[in-house]
């Protein structure tokens, strides 16, 4: 299909939905082969995490019921929660679960090595299971490619996210300073915005250990370094990961808040959204929230954290996606409501709520357009979701098996050096040493 | 009379005997669903960690004897040291604040003063509460730049603290939490030990000229010494356990510095997905608190 058809595709295809509240009719009318109420009565069970993408199609779920006559049976967890009960499920092998979103970059070796997804790609190309117009091409390829494992596609990309530069640029007016556009710029500017305005938080990003691996990730790419070397080796005593260590435990350490060690999004969203920081470096989740508080929509800016020497820009990029358990008793159902949930349609309607598309062709509905034109830094943060898409790496913390455990290894580090207790020569020896033994516990097993 | 007494004695006695015969044979077939219930949910479980506790067991691959390789490792473990310095500090400070504090309100409970109820409702609240409330509510005016907390220290001229961020401080702010949580309960067990208490050693005291202290201190104090132990044993189950407010507040952090041993179990069972390891973690929690409550039983008995 070409670029041209997709976009009519799915323009009409929103257009169905909002109006008609329902998806299918425009694929069915050219001609597929697809019944959707094949597997009419059936039940199955989705294990949600109490994330934005979940709410919003949920409260669409009558639409689901109404076409397929399949009854979804919902449990819904925070997100650690989940994880917890998840992996009780499949480590049993139980059919209790037979499908639930996940992290691919935090929990996708583990449970595809377990062999705990299924592997969707050969119901997405059955023709009798899956709508012609469903296109799995049109989602952003470093998405797609965070969903495979070994040649296995095993999940769809839900959403987009990654960490942006919340500024504020009234302060950065009043302070006659310019936007950040160097990394090795920013130090300088927080100690220009302290001293102009020292009631004012220059900078704020995540402090927290199990949290900060996802802001740290950006530094280090940006300072063209990588978690580990060619040789497999823990690569954090390199000169950019120490550069990067240094640059984040300063920036935090003198011109973050105080407390800053037990700061995840939660805080920097009130502490931002509040007008307290000058700066935030945080998910672009976080943008429909913060843009709640008073004032923020007018008087921020929203950009990629600034390229390193010679330019070196590679944002973070990753997204949750929504898997199908191995042991699942009803693959085609479920894969119907995979489908539905994850149709153009559907997400057009979904990126109106905020929720950032995973799908190329949404950018450019009508609908979406339109309400990013009415705020500027609306169209700034999806120029961001959009670089992140093209040139972004989901590499969030070492990319091993055991990662969970490797970014609390970092995060434990880069607390010290943020408390004072150690400098990066010390913090990056401990960490390289301790995330080696983690790789070599790791290919014992 | 006397033969006939023997004589219905003797076949009472033997009647008596038979049917005792009987109903212990009753009574062991009524025993069996609680046994059953009891090895369904105490034996089984506890047992079926120990098992994985001798096992290199990693989610996502298949169960692996280790001849108790985890608990040689548990000896060399930094953290597992560091979390049982932090699991019985916390403990320690956290029960003799609230033995002392609730005695404390116990006392002032008892006495007959206006507007009794509403006091005692008000100060029983905090332990009606789910931890998840207080431990959200704690979190938000500790935050060193949003709380309420370091607002009042600049009202009264005093610099701000990092409260829950600081690895110094962090563990006796928990304590003061959940002594904030708990004090009141300890409170209840000591006003229904001082409402049993007997009169007159006390009228003694005081025909014997004892000072209100000197009667506090040499003959309530002495006769509450059960009651405080009851409180101390339940206390010490939780504290030693304690989970649900440090895990909201603090995840363990700042670094490791109010990890307890149950965080640290939790952390390596459902984080880092290393369940052999968690539960010899969590099995050296268990044989530290069988030992606590079993000498606080043994001292509670002795008196």
């Amino acid at each position: 299909m070409t670029g041209t058809g997709r976009i009519g595709c799915a323009l009409l295809a929103a257009g169905v939905a909002l109006a008609v509240g329902s998806w299918c009719g425009a694929a069915r009318a050219a001609g597929d082969t697809v019944d959707w109420k094949r597997f009419n009565g059936q039940t199955i069970t989705f294990l949600s995490s109490n994330h934005p993408w979940a709410q919003a199609v949920l409260k669409r779920l009558d639409q689901f019921t109404e076409l397929t006559g399949i009854k979804l049976r919902v449990d819904t967890f925070q997100e650690a929660q989940m994880r917890d009960r998840l992996m009780t499920v499949l480590q049993s092998r139980s059919s209790d679960v037979d499908l639930f979103m996940s992290l691919k970059s935090r929990e996708g070796l583990l449970f595809a090595d377990a062999g705990w997804y299924a592997d969707l790609r050969p119901l997405v190309n059955d023709p009798k299971l899956t709508e012609s117009s469903y296109d799995l091409t049109d989602f952003s390829p470093a998405l797609l490619k965070a969903e495979e494992f070994k040649g296995k596609l095993a999940g769809i990309p839900l959403n987009i996210e990654g960490p942006v530069l919340y500024i504020r640029k009234d302060i950065f007016a009043r302070c006659k300073l310019a936007e950040p556009t160097a990394l090795e710029q920013l130090p300088d500017i927080a100690a220009k915005l302290k001293a102009c305005d020292p009631s004012i938080i220059p900078f704020v990003s995540r402090g927290a250990k199990g949290a900060l691996a996802y802001t740290f990730s950006n530094f280090l790419h940006n300072l063209g370094g990588d978690y580990f070397d060619a040789a497999g080796k823990s690569n954090l005593c390199s000169t950019p990961g120490k550069q990067a260590m240094q640059l984040y435990a300063d920036l935090l350490k003198n011109y973050g808040p105080p407390g800053v060690v037990n700061y995840s999004f939660l805080q920097i969203r009130e502490i931002y959204g509040q007008g307290r920081a000058a700066m935030a470096f945080e998910s672009s989740n976080e943008f429909g929230p913060i843009m709640q508080f008073p004032g923020r929509t007018k008087d921020s800016d929203v950009a990629l954290l600034p390229p390193g020497p010679g330019g070196v820009s590679r944002p973070t990029v990753i997204g949750w996606g929504i898997s199908m358990s191995a042991f699942s008793q009803h693959q085609d159902p479920t894969w119907y409501f995979i489908q539905w949930a994850t149709s153009p349609a559907m997400q057009t309607a979904l990126a109106l709520d905020g929720i950032a598309p995973p799908r190329v062709s949404i950018a450019n509905s009508a609908e979406y357009k339109a309400w990013l034109a009415a705020e500027p830094v609306r169209q700034e943060w999806s120029k961001s979701l959009d670089a992140m898409a093209r040139t972004g790496t989901s590499e969030v913390g070492p990319p091993m098996e055991q990662q969970p455990e490797a970014r609390d290894i970092l995060g434990d580090e880069l607390q010290q050096m943020i408390l004072g207790q150690v400098n990066a020569d010390q913090a990056c020896a401990a960490a390289d040493k301790q995330i080696d033994a983690l790789v070599a516990r790791e290919q014992h097993h | 009379m006397g033969t006939m007494a023997f004589g219905r004695s003797g076949a009472s006695t033997a009647g008596w005997t038979r049917r005792r015969a009987r109903f212990a044979g009753t009574a062991h077939w009524l025993l069996v669903p609680a046994l059953a219930f009891t090895l369904a949910l105490v034996v089984f479980p506890f047992g079926y960690t120990f098992w994985l506790s001798l096992n290199d067991y990693q989610f996502g691959h298949a169960a692996r004897f280790n001849f108790g390789e985890n608990y040689a490792a548990l000896l060399h473990d930094a953290v597992f040291w560091q979390g049982l310095g932090t699991t019985f500090f916390l403990y320690f400070l956290s029960l003799a604040l609230q033995l002392v504090l609730g005695t404390y309100v116990g006392l002032l409970l008892n006495r007959r003063l206006h507007g009794q109820t509403v006091a005692r409702t008000i100060l029983m609240s905090p332990f009606m509460m789910p931890s998840v409330v207080i431990g959200m509510m704690w979190l938000v005016i500790l935050d060193p730049s949003l709380g309420a907390a370091n607002y009042i220290l600049s009202l009264l001229g005093l610099p701000p603290s990092q409260w829950l961020a600081s690895p110094g401080l962090v563990v006796p702010v928990i304590a003061l939490i959940d002594t904030w949580q708990w004090t009141p309960f300890v409170a209840l067990i000591v006003v229904g030990g001082l409402q049993a208490l007997p009169i007159e050693p006390f009228e003694a005291a005081f025909i014997d000229g004892a000072t209100r202290w000197q009667a506090f201190r040499y003959v309530t104090l002495p006769m509450l010494r059960p009651t405080l132990l009851t409180a101390a044993i339940l206390r010490s189950v939780d504290l030693l356990r304690f989970f649900d407010i440090i895990y909201i507040t603090t995840q363990g952090g700042p670094g490791n510095a109010s990890t307890t041993l149950n965080i640290y179990a939790y952390r390596r069972g459902f984080e880092f997905f290393d369940i052999g390891y968690a539960s010899a973690i969590m099995i050296a929690l268990m044989a530290l608190v069988a030992i606590v409550v079993l000498a606080l039983m043994r001292l509670r008995r002795s008196l």
